[in-house]
C-alpha cells in the first residue's frame, strides 16, 4: 500500500474517531491510557498481512490439560498432530490454577467405580452423563501417573512438565495464535483459521480432524482467572452447526470485597502451590446458594459472612440433597490437608473446587467480606460446551471433537461433585478425544480449504482492523458485564428480568457486534473475544429462560422446585437455518441422535 | 597529641570518598521510589549497590588519586584498596545468586532453571556485558591474589590491572544501567560520573602524563 | 493498577508468553518486557511466577473504566 494512501486513511479515521470518540477517549485518558487507544487508527498495515498455511491430520486447539493429552494421545495413535493455542502451553485457561487432580485408585478406595458413579449421579440429581463420569474415574489414575512421569507434581507452574511429552514427540506448538474460525466443507471439518497476536499473519490450518480443548469461559469477570476464556471454541463450533449445551448452569464462586479483581490474592498462595492428587470426596457444591442468601436477606455485609453459622437463617433457595449437606459449618480440614494441599478441602479453585462457605478464620486470602460473581458467565465445569454424540468426545460435526471444559460432557452434571475431578476429567477426555480423532483422521482422504473460503474467512478475521470507526471491545465488554453479571440476572433468575437482559444482549448482538474496532492485534483478539461473549450471553439467557425449574446450580426464583416430569433433560442449542438460536431438549441418560441410552 | 591530630587528619582525607561512595548511593536509594520488596531482598539489593559503589571507589583509593596519596601513606591506601577489593568483589560475585533467592522460596521456576536461563541469554546485551564484567572481575581478583606467583614485573602487572579494571568497569556500568533493578536516572548519572572520573584518573596516569617521579612512601 | 512495574528485566520473554491475557509485550528497542495492556491484567501472578529474576511487581488494586454511553 502506498504511504500517501495510508496517510490519507489514517487522517480520515483519526478525524472520525476524534469527532465521535472524544468522550470515550477522555474517559480512557482519565484512566491513564494513551489517548490514541480509543481511536481506530490501525497501527498495522492490514493489507500487508501475511498468510501461512499448515496441514495436519489432527489439529488440537488449546494447550491446557485437555489439549496436552489430546495432542499426546493422537500422536501416539499414529496421527500427525499440531497444537495451536491462544496462550502458552500449560499457562493459559484455567489449567495453570488447578492444583488438585482426582485419581481413582481402586486399590485404595472404599467405593467401587459403580458405587462412585452412583453417588455422583445422586449428587447431580440425574444431570450427569454416567458414561463420562465412569470414564473419568476409570482413566484418571493412568493419566495422573503419566503426569507424574513428566514432572507435573514437581512445580507450581506447568509449562516445563507439559513441554516434556510434547517435545519428545516433536509435536509442533503454535502459541499466541487466536483461532477464530472452524472451517467445514461438505458437511465435515476441514480445518481452522486464526491470527497471530505477535506477527502480522493470518494462519490457516488444514486438518482432517479438529479437537477443541478451548476450555469454558465467562464474561471476563473480576476475581477469577478466566480473563482469556470467552467460550471461543464453543462459539466457533456453534457457527458451523455444532450443538452446544449446558448454558443454564452457574459456577458460583464468590470473590472478596477487598480488591475483588485480584485473582491471586483471592486464593491466598494457592496459585503458587504444587499440584497434588485427591481421592474420592463427593460433594454437592453449589456456590449459587450464597447468591440466593444475599438476594433474600439484603447484603452479605449485614449478615456477617455468608455460610457462617446457620445455613437455615434464610429459607428456600437452591436445594441440596440431604445426603450431601455439610455436617459441620466450620471449615473442613479435609483428609488431604496432610498432603500439603491448601486447607480449603478443595484442590482446584478454578476447576471444580468450591469456595469456602465458612468463616472460621478462613483459608488464606479468602477471609473478609465475600462478593458475588467472581466467575460470572461460566457454568459448571464439563457441563457446558459441545454436545457429545457418544462417549468418544465426538460432536455432531464429523471430524470435530472436544475435550475438557469445551465439551458438554456432563461428567459431573450441573453441580460440582467430586473435588479435583475437573482437572482429571480434562486429562481423561483429552486422551479419549485424541485417540478418537486420530482414528477418524485415518478414514479421511487429504483435506484442503479452497482459496475462496480462505478469502472469506480472512475478511471476517480482519474486519475490526479495517473499520474506520466503531465500538471498542473494552467498552462493549463492560456494557455486557453490566447487563449479565448482576445477581438478579445471572444467579437468582426470573422470567421478566431475563427477558429484559435478553433484549439488551440482542441489542449488543445486532448493533454492536458488527461494529467492533481494533487498532492492533491485541485489540483484534479482544474484538473476537467480545463477539463470543455476546453470543454466549444470549445462549445463557435463552437456556435459563427455557428451563422452567430449579435444579443443581440453575435457580429460578419463579420456578423454585425441581420438575422431574418435564425437566429430566439437558438443553441443546444450535444455529437454525435462518441463523437464529434454536433450543431443544435431550433427555437425561440418552445420547442425542437416536436416543440411544447412555450406559 | 600530634599523633592523634595526624590520625584525625588522615580520616578526614577519606571523608569525601565516604560521602560519595557510601552516603550518596544510600541517599539515592532512599529517595527513589522503588517497588516494595521483602526486607531480605531489599537488604541484598542494597548490599549489591554498595558493593558496586565501593568498587567504583577503588579508582580513588589508589595511586591514581595523587592528591590523596600525597597526604595519606600509600601503604594505608593500599590496605583499604585490598580490603575493599577482596570483600566487595566477593559480594558482587554473589549478586547473580541474590537474584535467584526468591526462586528458592517458591515452587515455580526452579533456581537451577532460572540460573541457566540467566547465564544463557546471549541475545541480551546487558547480560553478555554482565558476563564479560564478571569474567574480568574474576581475573582481576585472581591476578591480584597471586600477584607474586605470576612473576610479572610490578609495572606490567599494574598496567594490566588498570586496563582490566577499565574493561570491567565499562562493562559493569553498562550492565548495571541496562539491567539493574534499581537503575533509575539518578543511579545512572552516579555510575557514569564516577566511572568516567575513575577512568580519567587512569588515563591521566597511564596515558597522558606518566609519572616520572616514583612515589617513595610505598 | 494490577501489574505495576518490571524492574531488572533480562528480556527472556517468559512473562510475555505466560500471560494469559496478553498484557506484556517486548520493547523491540530495549529488548525488555513492557507492560502494554494493563487494563487486561487479571492479577493472576503467572508472569511473576515464570520470571526467572523476580522482576515483576504486582499490586492487588485495579480500577474499572468509567461508564460512558458509548466508547
Amino acid at each position: 500500500m502506498s504511504s500517501s494512501k495510508e496517510n490519507g486513511k489514517i487522517s480520515r479515521r483519526s478525524f472520525i474517531a476524534l469527532a465521535g470518540g472524544a468522550a470515550g477517549a477522555m474517559a480512557l485518558a482519565s484512566m491513564g491510557m494513551p489517548m490514541g487507544w480509543a481511536e481506530n487508527n490501525p497501527e498495522i498495515d492490514v493489507d500487508a498481512l501475511g498468510l501461512d498455511k499448515f496441514n495436519t491430520d489432527v489439529l488440537v486447539i488449546g494447550s491446557g490439560m485437555a489439549g496436552l493429552f489430546a495432542a499426546v494421545k493422537a500422536h501416539d495413535a499414529g496421527a500427525k498432530v499440531m497444537m495451536v493455542s491462544k496462550g502458552r502451553l500449560g499457562s493459559s485457561g484455567q489449567t495453570p490454577f488447578a492444583k488438585g487432580i482426582f485419581a481413582f485408585d481402586p486399590e485404595k478406595e472404599e467405593l467401587s467405580i459403580d458405587e462412585f458413579v452412583a453417588k455422583i449421579s445422586r449428587s447431580a440429581m440425574g444431570s450427569n452423563n454416567e458414561a463420562y463420569t465412569r470414564q473419568m474415574a476409570e482413566h484418571s489414575l493412568d493419566r495422573v501417573n503419566e503426569l507424574k512421569s513428566w514432572g507435573f507434581f514437581d512445580s507450581a507452574i506447568y509449562n516445563k512438565s507439559f513441554s516434556k511429552p510434547i517435545n519428545e514427540r516433536n509435536i509442533p506448538v503454535h502459541e499466541r495464535i487466536v483461532v477464530t474460525h472452524l472451517i467445514k466443507e461438505d458437511e465435515k471439518i476441514v480445518g481452522a483459521a486464526g491470527f497471530s497476536v505477535d506477527e502480522q499473519k493470518v494462519l490457516i490450518y488444514e486438518a482432517k480432524s479438529v479437537i477443541l480443548c478451548t476450555g469454558a469461559g465467562g464474561f471476563k469477570p473480576n476475581g477469577f482467572p478466566i480473563g482469556d476464556l470467552t467460550h471461543d471454541g464453543t462459539i466457533m463450533a456453534y457457527d458451523i452447526g455444532a450443538k452446544v449445551t449446558g448454558k443454564e448452569w452457574n459456577d458460583g464462586h464468590p470473590g472478596r470485597a477487598e480488591n475483588p479483581a485480584a485473582c491471586y490474592d483471592g486464593w491466598g498462595d494457592m496459585f503458587e502451590n504444587k499440584p497434588s492428587t485427591v481421592s474420592v470426596e463427593v460433594h454437592h457444591d453449589l456456590g449459587v446458594d450464597l447468591n440466593y442468601m444475599v438476594y433474600a436477606s439484603g447484603n452479605s455485609v449485614t449478615m456477617g459472612r455468608p455460610g457462617e453459622g446457620d445455613m437455615n437463617a434464610v429459607s428456600g433457595g437452591p436445594f441440596t440433597p440431604e445426603e450431601f449437606k455439610r455436617q459441620e459449618t466450620g471449615r473442613r480440614p479435609g483428609p488431604q490437608s496432610d498432603e500439603g494441599r491448601p486447607p480449603r478441602g478443595e484442590g482446584k479453585p478454578p476447576g471444580g473446587g468450591k469456595p469456602p462457605k465458612d468463616g472460621g478464620g478462613g483459608p488464606p486470602g479468602m477471609s473478609g467480606t465475600p462478593v458475588g460473581g467472581s466467575s460470572a458467565g461460566m457454568a459448571i465445569h464439563k457441563s457446558e460446551g459441545l454436545v457429545p454424540i457418544n462417549e468418544r468426545c465426538e460432536s455432531n460435526i464429523p471430524g470435530l471433537y472436544a475435550a475438557g471444559d469445551a465439551l458438554g460432557s456432563y461428567m459431573s452434571g450441573g453441580i460440582y461433585t467430586q473435588i479435583g475431578s475437573s482437572l482429571a476429567g480434562s486429562a481423561v477426555q483429552g486422551g479419549v478425544a485424541g485417540e478418537a480423532a486420530a482414528k477418524y483422521s485415518k478414514t479421511v482422504g487429504s483435506v484442503s480449504i479452497s482459496d475462496a473460503k480462505i478469502k472469506d474467512v480472512e475478511e471476517e478475521i480482519l474486519a475490526p482492523l479495517k473499520r474506520e470507526a466503531g465500538y471498542s471491545p473494552a467498552w462493549v465488554t463492560q456494557t455486557l458485564q453490566g447487563i449479565m453479571i448482576p445477581n438478579f440476572i445471572l444467579y437468582v433468575k426470573k422470567e421478566n428480568l431475563m427477558k429484559g437482559a435478553l433484549a439488551y444482549i440482542e441489542e449488543l448482538r445486532d448493533q454492536h457486534m458488527g461494529h467492533l474496532r481494533a487498532a492492533n492485534l491485541h485489540d483484534l483478539r479482544l474484538a473476537h473475544e467480545t463477539r463470543n461473549m455476546i453470543v454466549s450471553a444470549e445462549m445463557k439467557l435463552r437456556a435459563s429462560l427455557m428451563r422452567k425449574e430449579s435444579r443443581c446450580s440453575h435457580y429460578r426464583l419463579d420456578y423454585p422446585e425441581m420438575d422431574d416430569e418435564n425437566w429430566r433433560a439437558w438443553i441443546n442449542i444450535y444455529k437454525g437455518e435462518d441463523g437464529t438460536m434454536q433450543l431443544e431438549k435431550q433427555p437425561f441418560g440418552q445420547w442425542p441422535n437416536q436416543g440411544a441410552e447412555i450406559v | 597529641m600530634g599523633l592523634v591530630m595526624k590520625k584525625e587528619r588522615k580520616i578526614y582525607q577519606y571523608l569525601p570518598l565516604v560521602l560519595a561512595f557510601i552516603v550518596l548511593p544510600l541517599l539515592l536509594w532512599f529517595l527513589s521510589d522503588f517497588p516494595e520488596r521483602s526486607l531480605q531482598m531489599n537488604a541484598l539489593s542494597l548490599l549489591t549497590i554498595l558493593a558496586f559503589s565501593l568498587l567504583l571507589a577503588q579508582f580513588f583509593l589508589s595511586r591514581t588519586n595523587r592528591d590523596m596519596v600525597k597526604k595519606v601513606k600509600m601503604s594505608n591506601v593500599l590496605k583499604i584498596h585490598k580490603f575493599i577489593g577482596y570483600v566487595f568483589i566477593g559480594i558482587i560475585m554473589l549478586h547473580p545468586f541474590f537474584i535467584l533467592v526468591p526462586k528458592f522460596l517458591d515452587d515455580a521456576v526452579s533456581p537451577k532453571d532460572a540460573f541457566i536461563r540467566v547465564i544463557t541469554s546471549f541475545d541480551n546485551i546487558g547480560l553478555v556485558l554482565g558476563l564479560v564484567a564478571y569474567s574480568a572481575m574474576l581475573v582481576i581478583m585472581i591476578t591480584s591474589f597471586f600477584r607474586f606467583k605470576l612473576h610479572m614485573k610490578y609495572r606490567t602487572w599494574r598496567t594490566f590491572h588498570a586496563y582490566l579494571t577499565t574493561i570491567f568497569i565499562v562493562a559493569a556500568i553498562w550492565h548495571a544501567i541496562t539491567l539493574g533493578r534499581h537503575s533509575n536516572g539518578a543511579f545512572t548519572l552516579f555510575y557514569v560520573i564516577t566511572g568516567a572520573s575513575g577512568i580519567f584518573f587512569l588515563i591521566r596516569m597511564y596515558v597522558l602524563k606518566p609519572s616520572k617521579k616514583p612515589i617513595k612512601n610505598v | 493498577m494490577a501489574i505495576e512495574s518490571i524492574n531488572g528485566c533480562i528480556g527472556c520473554e517468559e512473562c510475555i508468553k505466560s500471560c494469559p491475557t496478553d498484557v506484556i509485550r517486548l520493547d523491540q528497542k530495549t529488548k525488555k518486557a513492557i507492560i502494554t495492556f494493563p487494563e487486561d491484567c487479571q492479577i493472576c501472578h503467572l508472569c511473576r511466577l515464570y520470571c526467572p529474576v523476580d522482576a515483576i511487581t504486582i499490586t492487588p488494586e485495579k480500577s474499572i473504566p468509567v461508564i460512558v454511553s458509548w466508547g
